[in-house]
């Protein structure tokens, strides 16, 4: 009666363990440190980030290669941007390497990704934002200038 | 002696109002120089982006559009010219007739009847709206047939892995690419691409970029003082980059 007991509980925590095992609710363990450690939610409800991400980004492809959106919510280098971790030096850790934040669940689920054969897996040069606050009012008063040269010039001939 | 500092009711009242008036309104009368598209924004047909190059400010022996289009565009090779990727490249041409030698930057020329997106299998070639032709680098399959077709050669292969490309800038293995006025840079409202910036910088100002729907940009100034013509203007395919004194 006692060996039949322990069976049964064997088989009803072999039952159970797929749920106890799956990402659902469980903090990943990331090598390093991320800005999305920090933030209560991602640009989605979680779950839905998690099943969904994909429909997000594939949507947000199109429509920035083709039509120059470039909203910050569903933008690739901007998922890299927060859920890049960095290690005790400061330097960011290639999002794609293992056990980093797209290579946990993609091994996992056996999910090949190919983005990052063309996409930077960790943030890298110049960034866009940097540029809006300079001033490029330099450069049409150097044209502007060019041209009262030139009309003086023409003048002083006739 | 202290009548005199002391701050009145009616001194205080007009002293806020006039500093007031000084932090909220004079901002506003000096408008920003190119209104910026905002981010959420479809680009629209009515910007046209286009450039104009003075071959005869060119100087022989600068590379400052080569190199500052390199960087921004993370486009290291691999030591083999042949088939290394360049977006820019610098020519020099001579004149049969009088053996004038000159320097052209040649760049893609964002025609406006693309040779390249008529050929492209898939599509991925293709002329955004607002005049810039672009490789949708998803959908190429590195056909190569673009290439071909291109009269300018302004298009590279990437034959290669890479690994150190630059957020801004995707680019890979098995796609064709070629220059895109820095479109990343225009999209979040920079009007200058890293080519013509370098120009300015070094003192050159062969190149002017701009709006050419907006009077007052550098391309339209530009295209008023000099005369400008598009390469093998026999093949009609309305380039937006012009050259002048070529």
């Amino acid at each position: 009666m006692y060996q039949l007991a322990i069976r049964l509980l064997l088989v009803i925590v072999f039952i159970i363990s797929p749920d106890i095992y799956s990402h659902d609710g469980i903090n990943h363990s990331i090598k390093g440190k991320s800005k999305a450690d920090d933030a209560a939610q991602c640009v989605e409800p979680t779950e839905l980030m998690q099943k969904e991400h994909f429909v997000f980004l594939y949507h947000q492809r199109d429509k920035t290669v083709i039509n120059g959106v470039r909203t910050k919510n569903h933008s690739f280098a901007n998922c890299i941007d927060c859920h890049v971790s960095y290690d005790e030096v400061g330097e960011p850790i290639p999002i794609n390497s293992e056990g980093q934040f797209c290579q946990t669940c993609h091994v996992q689920t056996a999910v090949n990704i190919d983005c990052f054969s063309c996409h930077a897996s960790v943030p890298r040069g110049r960034k866009p934002e940097a540029h809006i606050s300079l001033n490029y009012n330099h450069l049409e008063d150097q044209v502007s200038q060019e041209i009262e040269k030139l009309v003086s010039y023409v003048e002083g001939v006739k | 002696m202290s009548t005199d500092i002391k701050l009145t009711r009616r001194g205080f009242i007009v002293k806020s109002i006039s500093v007031l008036s000084t932090v909220y309104f004079i901002p506003d009368l000096f408008a920003p120089a190119q209104a910026a598209k905002p981010l959420h924004e479809e680009v629209k047909s009515d910007t046209k982006w286009a450039m104009s190059i003075d071959v005869d400010k060119c100087a022989s022996g600068c590379t400052a559009c080569v190199d500052a289009c390199v960087e921004e565009n993370g486009l290291y090779g691999f030591d083999r010219p042949e088939t290394d990727s360049q977006w820019i490249r610098k020519l020099t041409i001579k004149d049969i007739k009088t053996d004038k030698v000159k320097v052209v930057p040649m760049l893609c020329q964002h025609c406006e009847n693309p040779p390249c997106c008529d050929v492209c299998p898939t599509g991925a070639s293709f002329r955004r709206v607002d005049g810039i032709v672009m490789v949708n680098q998803h959908t190429c399959i590195g056909c190569r047939y673009c290439m071909m077709a291109c009269p300018f050669k302004a298009r590279s292969f990437v034959h290669e892995n890479l690994t150190e490309q630059v957020t801004t800038a995707p680019r890979g293995k098995g796609c064709v690419e070629s220059c895109n006025f820095c479109v990343n840079r225009i999209d979040h409202g920079i009007p200058t691409t890293a080519c013509e910036e370098a120009c300015m910088k070094e003192g050159h100002k062969a190149i002017s970029f701009g709006d050419l729907s907006d009077p007052n940009s550098r391309v339209n100034k530009a295209l008023k003082i000099k005369q400008n013509r598009r390469l093998r203007a026999d093949l009609s395919l309305k380039q937006r980059v012009t050259y002048s004194n070529i």
